[in-house]
């Protein structure tokens, strides 16, 4: 039993080997095609080493604490916004990246991060709703519109078969564009309002919930969701895998909604940061960028990677919108700390019951 | 004199090693947040500076919201309700289970032991989706009772994201944190006790409520104790399949740390969850104390 | 010959019966031909064939299994420690320190155990990740110990003690064999414990660093597929192995000497 201990302290003491030259990217799951990895490493001569978070929230309160040994990082824009004002990221060298060219000039310079100085934009997703075709045609339901998340004359009719998702931003987001206003409205008077709205929607809904219910679509037991493009996509794969007779559809809602942009940013203490621009500018290459898109239905921010792109993908209004509904999209901007936490005593109120 | 002596080295060589483990590896960090539940958030996340501008910065805000702000005190007993409930049922579901298997034969009991916390070594999350499947809408549990509600004219209530749900999990995963207790408990109980009672004429509700009952209290209480803690706190079960008003302090408390980035006010929640359930086991160990059973009666359960 | 009333047998199986059901599903939707957990298409082996070639999730299960190993040995040694403690010198600063980590919501935990070992420049990996699952496994052992011992009569100790016998024989020929089934109790909780664990360890680990728990839930917002069923039920098959194994090696491992005391 002792020898047994003995072993075991020594294997954990002998794990953590430094074998060749290593990259450590922190990253969503999913979020790169295996074979984009593999490319990369031939190309660098070195190891991707690779760990998750799956909520920007996750990453912030890790980083906040004090984390190290990360190289680069993926987070969407407002939780670059929190970073740059953390001082946690490290300046870009440009230089070291001929093909950001390729970016669309319209997704640069962005208003968090004046002239890229931190970050290069990576994907793009919308926050959106999917719904089940067959059972909302039955029941004549709007798609393009959050008036079928929100309003109880659409809301009786599947009542028990909606979710939206488990995020204050989020859904105060898509509630403050079905009122008219912008999803970066910080009035507390209309803030009040959308928490009107949603308290009167939340008897209709089966669940807040962001973490189960795109399979739960999937498979038949709810019908629609307000949820976010990339998972809407992956859904209607798996259900045409399944031979469901239904199809999984993207609805765009016509207020507008949330568009959210991954980025990619080197963090302060990056051990290699070297290895981390190599791997920006292997990104920025359109063909290593657009396996991501074909892989998950991401929206991409790469002229280059259009030839790349599966064509029924490009066509996707939802995935590649047009200018019109472009115009209606907006990013969501990091709160203040007492703006912060307003709206969770909001949002508590609403998960209470009150 | 030497008895004295040697107990007291015995004290602390008994005693040192925990508590100095813990005193590194829990108090230590735990009191950086109890530091923290005085601070002020800081504007992107974590928490502002400690001394600012030469001032050290200590405040009773998040306190002050705590007290002020009741909706968190209506949830934090809501939870509190939910984990009582959770400890009740573990209770009922346990016994009959760690009696079976204190009662087998030797050979049997290890098997049967292993056979109850087996189930546990899968992954959470799976073991979370297996329950949704079980209680999906089209499923045949929610079939049969919507059907049978169906002949009463009830409309169909649905299984899934609703309380019913969280608290069937709840149980599901703090079942063997009430078993592998009350079976370290029941194991001891010697048998002739119960014999001679049954020779007296007891019948078995008797033997088990005046007999076996109060004896096993202490894996009772030790059982409730790792069952209600626990659950108070719990936040991904209600994540994953609760409705929209399921939300328990455990999700209030993450809330703080992730989305709204406010570690004082979380580390607050934090603090008054863990002094409550520490009062509330203290409470239930003291009163307990005296039916944990005193050396008298403990010479006849070993007679 | 003790009758047991048929009460108790069908209530015991009704217990098992809710604990297998779940679990049944579990292992049978590793065959599902499916990448959700939600529904059964058909069945495949594809799952368990991914799985062997998925370095990642089979580097993520062996940690998890070491830090398991780990943690709950030398949290039921702490932990039988100051369950002994505890009842025999009503050390109250020890049962509150024993309690509290498990009431302190697990998120807390983490971000403070994260802080502090940044202060410490302790490197994070699987010895940060498996320092903290000690710290919260101690109550679970210490209580069911404790419990243990309640009502245990101390007269035999004593006269062990009387007749010569040192503190640690005494603890070792007497005190033991009686708590071994609380210890052993309390041993598989915390094995249980630490290798579910998500919240802490996502805070202590290090980059690169990964548990299946980790793994797992990063899967939860695309799809925790039939893989993680599959590395599930082997886990729990490869656990029961090595348990039958090491019990056979060692018989007083289960409490098996109750018959010499």
């Amino acid at each position: 039993m002792k020898k047994l201990m003995l072993l075991l302290a020594a294997a954990l003491v002998a794990l953590p080997v430094a074998a060749k030259d290593q990259f450590h990217l922190y990253n969503w799951n999913n979020y790169i095609a295996p074979e984009t990895i593999k490319r990369f490493e031939d190309s660098c001569k070195c190891e991707v080493v690779q760990t998750y978070y799956s909520d920007n929230e996750e990453l912030l309160a890790k980083l906040a604490a004090g984390a190290k040994g990360y190289d680069l990082l993926v987070p969407t824009s407002n939780a670059v916004q929190a970073l740059i004002k953390g001082a946690q990221l490290k300046p870009i060298d440009k230089s070291q990246l001929p093909n950001l060219k390729n970016i669309n000039p319209d997704d640069l310079n962005t208003p968090f991060d004046p002239g890229n100085k931190y970050s290069v934009p990576y994907a793009m997703s919308t926050t959106i709703i999917g719904y089940n075709d067959v059972k909302i045609k039955e029941l004549g339901l709007p798609t393009d519109t959050w008036a079928v998340v929100f309003d109880p004359k659409y809301l009786e009719k599947i009542k028990g078969r909606i979710t939206v998702l488990d995020s204050a931003n989020e859904l105060f987001a898509a509630a403050l564009k079905y009122l008219g206003y912008s999803a970066n409205d910080v009035d507390p008077k209309h803030w009040d309002q959308a928490a009107a709205l949603i308290k009167k929607a939340k008897p209709y809904w089966a669940a807040f919930n962001a973490s189960s219910y795109i399979k739960e679509l999937t498979v038949g037991n709810i019908w629609l969701v307000h949820g976010y493009s990339n998972d809407i996509f992956q859904a209607n794969l798996d259900a045409q895998a399944a031979k469901r007779p239904f199809n999984i559809l993207q609805g765009m809602p016509k207020e507008g909604a949330v568009l959210a942009v991954d980025n990619m940013v080197i963090h302060k203490d990056a051990p290699r940061p070297d290895l981390a621009l190599k791997f920006m500018n292997f990104m920025l290459d359109g063909r290593n960028s657009a396996e991501l898109t074909n892989l998950i239905g991401s929206g991409n921010p790469n002229l280059d990677a259009v030839k790349y792109i599966k064509p029924e993908i490009l066509k996707n209004p939802a995935i590649f919108p047009d200018k019109t509904v472009e115009a209606k999209l907006e990013q969501l901007k990091d709160l203040t700390s007492a703006q912060r936490r307003l709206l969770n005593r909001l949002w508590t109120e609403i998960k209470a019951g009150r | 004199m030497n008895r004295t002596a040697r107990s007291k080295l015995g004290r602390w060589l008994v005693s040192g090693p925990p508590v100095l483990y813990l005193l590194v590896f829990f108090a230590a960090p735990a009191l950086i947040m109890v530091l923290a539940s005085f601070r002020t958030p800081g504007d992107f996340g974590g928490l502002a500076p400690l001394v600012e501008d030469g001032r050290l910065d200590l405040n009773l805000e998040s306190y002050t919201r705590f007290f002020t702000e009741s909706v968190y005190a209506q949830i934090f007993v809501k939870s509190v309700w939910y984990a009582l409930l959770t400890t009740l049922f573990c209770l009922l579901l346990a016994y009959p289970l760690a009696a079976l298997i204190a009662g087998s034969a030797k050979k049997h009991r290890d098997l049967l032991l292993l056979l109850v916390i087996l189930p546990f070594w899968s992954n959470f999350l799976i073991r979370v989706y297996a329950w949704m499947i079980i209680l999906g809408p089209n499923a045949a549990l929610a079939r049969t009772v919507n059907g049978v509600l169906g002949w009463f004219g009830h409309d169909p209530v649905p299984l899934l994201f609703s309380s019913f749900a969280v608290l069937v999990c709840l149980v599901y995963v703090h079942l063997p944190f009430m078993v592998l207790p009350l079976y370290a408990n029941l194991e001891k109980h010697d048998r002739a006790l119960l014999d001679a009672a049954q020779d007296l004429g007891a019948g078995a509700w008797q033997r088990f409520w005046r007999i076996t009952f109060p004896l096993s209290l202490p894996g009772v209480y030790a059982g409730a104790a790792l069952v209600f803690i626990p659950a108070l706190g719990i936040f991904a079960i209600p994540d994953i399949l609760g409705g929209p008003e399921d939300s328990m302090i455990g999700n209030v408390i993450k809330q703080q740390f992730l989305e709204t980035r406010d570690w004082p006010f979380g580390s607050v929640l934090s603090i008054v969850l863990t002094v409550a359930a520490l009062v509330l086991a203290g409470t239930a160990a003291w009163v307990g104390r005296s039916s944990l059973g005193t050396p008298s009666s403990t010479k006849a359960v070993r007679a | 010959m003790r009758r047991r009333p048929i009460g108790l047998w069908t209530a015991a199986l009704g217990g098992y019966a809710f604990l297998y059901v779940p679990l049944l599903i579990v292992v049978v939707y590793s065959f599902n031909d499916s990448r959700l957990n939600a529904e059964w298409v058909g069945f495949t082996f594809d799952w368990y064939d991914k799985l062997f070639h998925n370095q990642d999730m089979l580097v993520a299960a062996g940690n998890s299994l070491l830090i398991g190993l780990t943690a709950s040995a030398v949290a039921t040694v702490l932990g039988t420690m100051a369950g002994l403690a505890m009842y025999r010198y009503q050390a109250r600063l020890l049962s509150i320190l024993v309690l509290a980590p498990i009431a302190i919501p697990e998120i807390l935990m983490g971000v403070s155990l994260l802080i502090f070992f940044v202060l410490l420049n302790l490197t994070l990996g699987l010895i940060s990740v498996a320092l903290a699952h000690i710290a919260f496994c101690i109550g679970f052992v210490a209580i069911v110990v404790r419990s243990r011992l309640a009502g245990m009569d101390e007269s035999l100790t004593e006269a062990a003690r009387d007749c010569g016998a040192s503190p640690f024989n005494a603890f070792r020929y007497i005190t033991l064999p009686l708590i071994m089934p609380g210890v052993i109790a309390g041993a598989l909780m915390a094995f249980t414990l630490s290798i579910d664990d998500f919240v802490i360890t996502f805070f202590t680990a290090g980059a690169g660093t990964v548990t299946l728990p980790l793994q797992i839930y990063s899967m939860i917002k695309i799809a925790v597929t039939p893989e993680v069923n599959a590395v599930s039920t082997l886990l729990m098959l490869l656990t029961l192995a090595l348990i039958i194994v090491a019990s056979k090696l060692s018989p007083s491992l289960l409490g098996a000497d109750e018959e010499k005391t």
